[in-house]
């Protein structure tokens, strides 16, 4: 089995606080993906730094082969120690998904990772090891497509604790809450936000401690394939709407005069909508064998926007709404962001001479610089990017 | 009949929306609906002239501004024609 992990974190930080006491860290090696999430004792810059130098360490030395004995030694002799306290400390978990389905965790002292197999809450079998006086938790288990791993700083079981609740969320409240989210929460941003704004809540907006939650979501590899651009060279066309075909996955093509060349070369007949869902939005057009057809430019700068507030962490109820829009740049956003692991470009580089007209509200002639904005964003989100020129 | 507008990137930015719009609105006003249907297209190729309308095949460039003019003169002279 080839599975693809899809993971998304969020922090809320101590009511005042600038900076987070806790840390996520995510990593990628040739056949896994590690997710690190550390909790610095106290708050604020001091709990920021034991947290930031506690994941770091354990990622660097992971991923450097490095046994789970080295790194608890290493983040011991290394962490500055408290002076009120006389200890240096950061609790960890350490969650590695493996391609091949297998998953290792490992816990230090934060809450139990929670666990959830076709909407319900599974335990995992673990060993407990003394390293150093530490008691340590490992987790061995295979993954199946659609299950969820869910991190937490200890901040989210206390949610709420001597306000509105009497002794905060709870472990047991919180599990039972996320299990009942993946009901409608159908990726890791949206279990991610729902645990995350839920937390706030009880915390009436003003949290009592740093509250992390980390989403790890085991998909198949979905690849996408998007066509943006007629060739500079006409004689290309046939080779590029080729190449572009034989790709497997989903199909997205972003430009109409780009469509045009599709429906030519395939023969296939296109249909133009007039629904204007979004005044900024040309409508779409569909293509028999094409998932979504798309204007050129225009959409994707709004793609690209969404794109980015979602790799920027800006992600909120209101993100959602905007996602879920039926308009062509919301509906391109959303099956980069949420259908796709491996995305394909096919990108034309002809210029359009109409577009070079500076009577025009807006410069179109941007198609380039568009890839290229799209292309680092796409990589800040890991997923893997392929682009072909024509 | 058939009007088709495009609603490429260039024409979009000079106004099909408004276009397409005002034509709903005057066939609707003028209970043209049964007797004309509305399209959307991509790029016919003629961006520079304005934004690309086609009755019946026969190409015209409009602007949001001309749209009343047109229906007057092009659409309903035809269909009483």
């Amino acid at each position: 089995m080839s599975v693809n992990v899809d993971i998304s974190y969020k922090s809320l930080n101590k009511h005042e606080e600038e900076l987070c006491g806790d840390k996520v860290e995510l990593l990628k090696t040739a056949d896994s993906d590690i997710i690190i999430l550390a909790d610095g004792m106290g708050s604020g810059v001091k709990a920021n730094i034991l947290a930031t130098l506690t994941s770091k360490i354990l990622g660097t030395m992971l991923i450097n082969g490095a046994s789970l004995e080295d790194c608890v030694e290493t983040i011991i002799l290394t962490l500055p120690v408290c002076k009120i306290r006389q200890v240096a400390y950061s609790t960890f978990s350490i969650l590695q998904i493996y391609h091949s389905g297998e998953a290792y965790l490992v816990e230090f002292d934060n809450p139990g990772c929670i666990f959830i197999r076709e909407g319900k809450l599974i335990q995992i079998p673990f060993e407990e090891r003394v390293i150093h006086d530490k008691k340590i938790r490992e987790y061995r288990c295979n993954v199946n497509i659609g299950d969820y791993f869910l991190l937490m700083s200890d901040g989210v079981v206390h949610a709420g604790v001597g306000k509105l609740l009497n002794f905060g969320w709870s472990w047991e409240h919180v599990a039972e809450y996320a299990v009942n989210a993946t009901k409608t929460c159908t990726t890791a941003d949206r279990l991610v936000t729902a645990l995350s704004d839920a937390c706030d809540e009880l915390y009436m907006q003003s949290p009592g401690d740093d509250a992390t939650v980390a989403v790890a979501k085991v998909t198949v590899k979905k690849v996408v394939a998007l066509l943006t651009g007629p060739p500079v060279n006409p004689e290309d066309d046939q080779r590029m709407i080729e190449e572009f075909m034989e790709q497997e996955g989903k199909k997205v093509v972003c430009g109409g005069t780009t469509a045009n060349i599709i429906s030519r070369e395939l023969q296939r007949g296109i249909t133009t909508s007039l629904e204007y869902l979004d005044p900024n939005v040309p409508p779409i057009a569909h293509i028999a064998g094409i998932d979504l057809v798309t204007e050129g430019v225009l959409t994707l700068t709004k793609t690209l926007h969404l794109l980015q507030k979602y790799a920027n962490n800006e992600v909120d109820e209101d993100f959602f709404i905007q996602l879920d829009q039926k308009n062509g740049a919301a509906m391109v956003a959303k099956i980069i962001i949420e259908e796709c692991s491996d995305l394909y470009l096919y990108v034309g580089r002809a210029i359009n001479v109409a577009h070079q007209n500076p009577e025009l509200p807006f410069d179109l002639s941007i198609r380039m610089n568009l890839v290229h904005q799209i292309e680092t964003v796409v990589k800040k989100m890991g997923k893997q990017i392929t682009i072909k020129y024509y | 009949m058939d009007i088709t507008i495009c609603i490429g990137s260039s024409c979009h930015l000079k106004g099909s929306r408004e276009i397409v719009s005002e034509l709903q609105r005057l066939l609707k006003e003028h209970n043209l609906q049964d007797q004309v249907e509305l399209n959307g297209s991509f790029c016919m190729g003629q961006c520079v002239k304005g934004v690309c309308t086609k009755i019946d095949g026969k190409l015209f460039s409009l602007s949001p501004e001309d749209t009343q003019t047109f229906f007057e003169n092009e659409v309903l002279r035809r269909l009483n024609g």
